[in-house]
């Protein structure tokens, strides 16, 4: 009866690790962004094939937003003038911190954990989700 | 409590298998096991009477199902990504190259097994009336079998299976009239390509095992209906030879007799009709002869089961499916050879393209089906059937023989080198 | 028969159940998993904070993976290569060497196998170095690796590859294309080139095979060229730049990296030292061009380029309709440009030349630029073997004016000419030559007898 029980349960796991890809034909989930230097401080550099915000504070330092909108996935764009994040499609808001402001957006933008890699890059880790005030000093 | 027992009974609604009356419900009241007779006679349970041929191609074919079905996952049939997903199941699927070699050692074991099936019932004389229509579609299986194999020989899209799959339609199209369109309606062009490719793969998942599946149910519903698996009568116990079997038509209406009602046995109300019984009348002395499917049939099928199932995981645990360069069109390996159960065929070729491509597979094929309509002798025993053991056996031998010239003893131009000489790469 | 069975069952379940966690075992411990393993060890060393560290050792075995739609391939070398882009690895052991050097050349944007060969797809270390049967392209060895420089740098001079220059150079020079088509332009006795780089020929094979084509290649018609090791092996480097491979447009546009050589042979093709000197040297027209890009930005030399009466207006100096890496090459060949290239350039203009030496100028070039000399020599010497062919060998050209008038040679250029057999039974010789009426046109021939004309010796006296 054991052995009956777990010769199941070593095939089931096995099925269900066989049908996991162990790699993925997309673009990585971690990737390098550059060195620290490339960056300015103030307004944040929009990354749009990572669908990024970078956000470089003189004290505080490194911050990494998604851009993409919790509501349906749309590109949301970041407006310097009121310091926000506003979403074309239903008019989402979102605060500077990624909070829900106004509209159909559940939750709030997503921060992704950035580190500092051995030669000097910055890198981000979208599979990592952090609070809104995770900050990588340089 | 009562409730675990109450869901428990409004599923298996059977008696409990320690009775008779459980051991038959448990094989009529079920779907997947009610194809078997509720008993079984005791002569057809003998692993030496059918080596359980049959049942171990029937469990290949299943665990081909799975294999190809957990493979689809990860293979794209086109031709430039195809290599590359057989080269990601050798090296990054979990379990990838298991499942893959479980895949082709079974398609080979499967191959193999289908002969040594049709061989046996050959030799048991098992083709003879009422079982001719069943031999015939056994031979229709075979051909499945060997269509199956031969679409999937291609989808690796590598060396092998590009040039295997070239040689094999071209010996194909040497069939007269219709040769050349079925040799282009197969590769959906003049040449083994990226058409080629998903008609195959449409071929080998959908359409050829839905054909498979459907000719087999009607194989085993056949094996019922002509009066289970045959036996071999002249060895029952003399002593009650007026009660053994009718083959046939009793010559009158056999008259009906009245039995005395047993508490063991079921009865269904059935139409009385009018007629002769096609199929073989079974006389209530004869019960004797006939064990439970439960437990003796089903323990005997699940041990092939499981040694046809560990046989082929093992030996996938230590020999992996090979996989060769990718495909490519303008390097031709010297010498090409078609998959191993066409070698026969390509060595006649070479001889003859007509004659070996088209009369002899042909005549071969035709010869097959007709047997149980040819053979007029209705006795299964072997000693009345000399002729026909030796003319089989002939036939066997004489197709083991050309398979084995084509895999070792034909190197580079198909030039005859003995494999002791040159090391010739054997066909897979 | 009652026990027995369900005890046979059991105990075949058992096997099946322990060969079933045979599989799982065997898929779940892949040779990878202890290189990563191990590199962890080796990061957790360096790692001062304990925290970090035990972070550090938990990371989970992963398989990585960079995708390069572009150069059609994926590599996965960095499963176990992990400390190529980690600078503080400059001494760790292989496989976790960091690799310097690399310059734009990142492995998140190249890959590895596109210079070092192997198999990218793999994720154990034979079949990813490629040191298996049935795959063509194992690693290269080190002596090798900068060829795959000129798999994309196709124009001008390779920084750091010198050997790619001089192969290239080679083959212009000694008549290769006499008997090999490169890009369509050449001879069909011999394979097409255009490939070679895809053929999977070994280096070494292709270098052997420079050295002594007969003994590596039975019965091939390829003379001994008596090219030295080094030269050897310029040739096989060019040789494996040949692959001609499909590639994304990020990677094939650096295939137009403006070469200083290209933009000198632009600058010779305009006749810019007619207006302009370079270091003194030239003329006094427009302004002196040394130094150049030091004054001005690549953007403003670009402008006055393509309209110079926009920076200049009034300017003598005409509009050129040059593209744009035609205009970038001039501006890489001034960045470098000295007063020597200025009296080169003088030099080679020399004298106003006839129409005749004109003609004959330009048949020297054809005759190089076709492979002529492969078979003729580059002195027209002829002497390359010729089994079973009258004379034995591929005739000297020093005196064909002596059987032939020009329009029979015309002929002979047009329309090919198969060599008379010495012993009419014997074997057909393996070289001939091929008919060129589809490469050249009537005058480009004119000019080549025109050439050969001019290089006749007199006849020796027959006494």
């Amino acid at each position: 009866m054991v052995a009956l029980g777990s010769g199941v349960a070593v095939s089931l796991g096995a099925v269900v690790r066989f049908l996991v890809p162990s790699v993925f034909y997309e673009p990585p989930q971690t990737f390098k962004i550059g060195n620290p230097a490339d960056f300015p401080f103030g307004p944040p550099t929009f990354l749009a094939d990572e669908k990024i915000f970078v956000f470089r504070d003189r004290e505080k330092g490194f911050a990494v937003a998604s851009a993409v909108c919790t509501h349906l996935g749309c590109t949301v764009g970041y407006f310097q003038s009121d310091q926000r994040f506003h979403c074309p499609c239903h008019g989402s808001v979102f605060a500077a911190n990624g909070a829900v402001q106004h509209g159909p957006a559940p939750k709030a933008l997503n921060w992704f954990e950035v580190t500092m890699t051995r030669d000097g890059q910055l890198r981000v880790d979208k599979d990592k989700v952090v609070p809104s005030n995770y900050r990588l000093m340089v | 409590m009562n409730l675990i027992r109450e869901i428990w009974q409004s599923i298996v609604r059977r008696d409990p298998l320690s009775t008779d009356k459980g051991k038959s419900e448990l094989v009529f009241l079920n779907v997947w096991l009610h194809i078997h007779p509720a008993k079984v006679k005791k002569e057809n349970l003998r692993f030496r009477y059918t080596f359980y041929l049959g049942f171990i191609t029937f469990f290949l074919f299943m665990i081909l199902v799975t294999t190809g079905i957990a493979l689809m996952c990860y293979y794209r049939p086109f031709p430039p990504q195809a290599y590359q997903d057989m080269k990601d199941l050798q090296f990054v699927v979990f379990m990838g190259p298991f499942l893959r070699s479980m895949h082709r050692w079974a398609a080979h074991a499967m191959v193999v097994c289908v002969f040594l099936h049709m061989c046996r019932v050959f030799y048991s004389g098992s083709y003879k009336k009422p079982r001719q229509f069943n031999w015939v579609i056994g031979v229709l299986l075979l051909l499945l079998t060997l269509g199956l194999s031969f679409t999937g020989y291609l989808l690796p899209w590598d060396q092998l299976a590009y040039w295997a799959i070239t040689v094999g339609t071209n010996i194909g199209s040497y069939a007269p009239l219709v040769g050349g369109q079925v040799r282009e309606l197969l590769l959906g062009g003049h040449t083994v390509g990226e058409a080629a490719l998903i008609r195959f793969y449409v071929l080998h998942v959908a359409v050829l095992p839905s054909l498979m599946i459907l000719l087999t149910v009607v194989h085993f519903w056949r094996i019922r209906k002509d009066g289970g698996l045959s036996r071999p009568t002249w060895r029952l116990k003399p002593s009650r030879p007026e009660a053994l079997v009718t083959i046939g038509a009793p010559p009158e209406t056999a008259p009906l007799k009245t039995v005395p009602a047993s508490k063991d046995k079921t009865y269904g109300l059935m139409e009385v009709v009018t007629g002769k019984p096609i199929f073989e009348t079974i006389t209530p002395e004869e019960e004797e002869d006939a064990v439970f499917s439960y437990p003796y049939a089903f323990f005997r099928e699940a041990i092939a089961l499981m040694v046809t199932v560990t046989g082929i995981m093992a030996i996938s645990l230590f020999f992996h499916a090979p996989l060769e360069a990718l495909a490519n069109p303008a390097k031709t390996p010297n010498p090409a050879k078609a998959p191993w159960y066409f070698l026969g065929l390509q060595e006649l070729v070479s001889h003859s393209a007509l004659l070996g491509g088209v009369v002899a597979p042909a005549l071969m094929v035709l010869a097959l089906l007709a047997i149980p309509y040819f053979d007029r002798n209705p006795s299964r025993r072997p000693s009345d059937r000399k002729w026909a053991i030796w003319l089989f056996t002939i036939f066997v031998v004489v197709n083991l023989v050309l398979i084995v010239i084509g895999t070792f003893f034909r190197g580079p131009g198909w030039a005859f080198v003995p494999p002791w000489v040159h090391v010739v790469a054997g066909a897979e | 028969m009652g026990r027995r069975l369900p005890q046979i069952f059991f105990a075949l379940s058992m096997l099946a159940l322990a060969l079933i966690v045979a599989a799982v075992w065997q898929a779940s411990t892949p040779s990878w998993k202890n290189y990563q393993h191990s590199f962890l060890q080796l990061e957790a060393q360096e790692e001062p904070n304990a925290v970090t560290k035990a972070a550090v050792l938990a990371t989970p075995p992963q398989i990585h993976q960079t995708l390069l739609p572009g150069l059609q391939r994926v590599d996965r070398c960095t499963t176990c290569h992990l400390g190529v882009d980690d600078p503080t690895m400059k001494n760790a052991p292989e496989p976790f060497r960091y690799h310097a050097g690399l310059g734009p050349h990142i492995p998140s944007k190249f890959g590895c196998t596109i210079c070092h060969g192997g198999q990218g797809l793999a994720t154990d270390k034979d079949d990813a170095h490629g040191k298996v049967q049935f795959w063509d392209t194992p690693l290269l060895s080190k002596d090798y690796i900068r060829a795959s420089c000129g798999r994309c740098h196709k124009e001008g001079d390779v920084p750091g590859v010198p050997e790619l220059t001089e192969g290239r150079r080679l083959f212009e020079t000694q008549g290769c294309r006499g008997c090999h088509k490169l890009n369509g332009v050449g001879g069909s006795i011999g394979p097409d080139l255009t490939e070679e780089g895809a053929s999977h020929r070994s280096p070494d094979w292709l270098e052997r095979h420079f050295l002594a084509p007969n003994v590596v290649s039975a019965g091939s018609a390829m003379p001994n060229f008596h090219f030295d090791r080094e030269q050897a092996r310029a040739l096989t480097y060019y040789m494996l730049s040949l692959t001609n491979e499909e590639m994304g447009s990020y990677y094939s546009s650096v295939r137009l990296i403006p070469s200083p050589e290209y933009g000198r042979q632009l600058f010779v093709a305009k006749d810019c030292i007619v207006c302009h000197a370079i270091g003194g040297t030239g003329a006094k027209a427009g302004p002196d061009l040394l130094g150049v890009t030091k004054r001005h930005s690549p953007e403003w030399l670009d402008e006055q380029l393509v309209n110079p009466q926009l920076v200049y207006p009034g300017s003598s100096m005409p509009e050129y309709d040059l593209e744009t890496n035609a205009r970038k090459a001039l501006v890489a060949f001034m960045s470098s440009a000295t007063a020597q290239d200025a009296q080169n350039i003088l030099a080679h203009r020399g004298n106003a030349l006839t129409p005749a030496d004109v003609a004959i100028e330009a048949g020297k070039r054809d005759f190089a630029r076709f492979g002529c000399a492969g078979c003729h020599g580059t002195e027209l010497q002829g002497g390359v073997p010729n089994p079973n062919a009258q004379g034995g060998q591929v005739p000297s050209l020093l005196h064909v004016s002596d059987d032939y008038t020009k329009d029979e040679v015309i002929e002979i250029i047009r329309n090919g000419k198969v060599p008379p057999l010495d012993k009419a039974s014997g074997p057909t010789p393996p070289l001939y030559m091929p008919s060129w009426k589809h490469l050249l046109s009537d005058e480009d021939i004119h000019q080549l007898v025109d050439f050969l004309w001019s290089k006749q010796e007199k006849a020796k006296d027959a006494w």
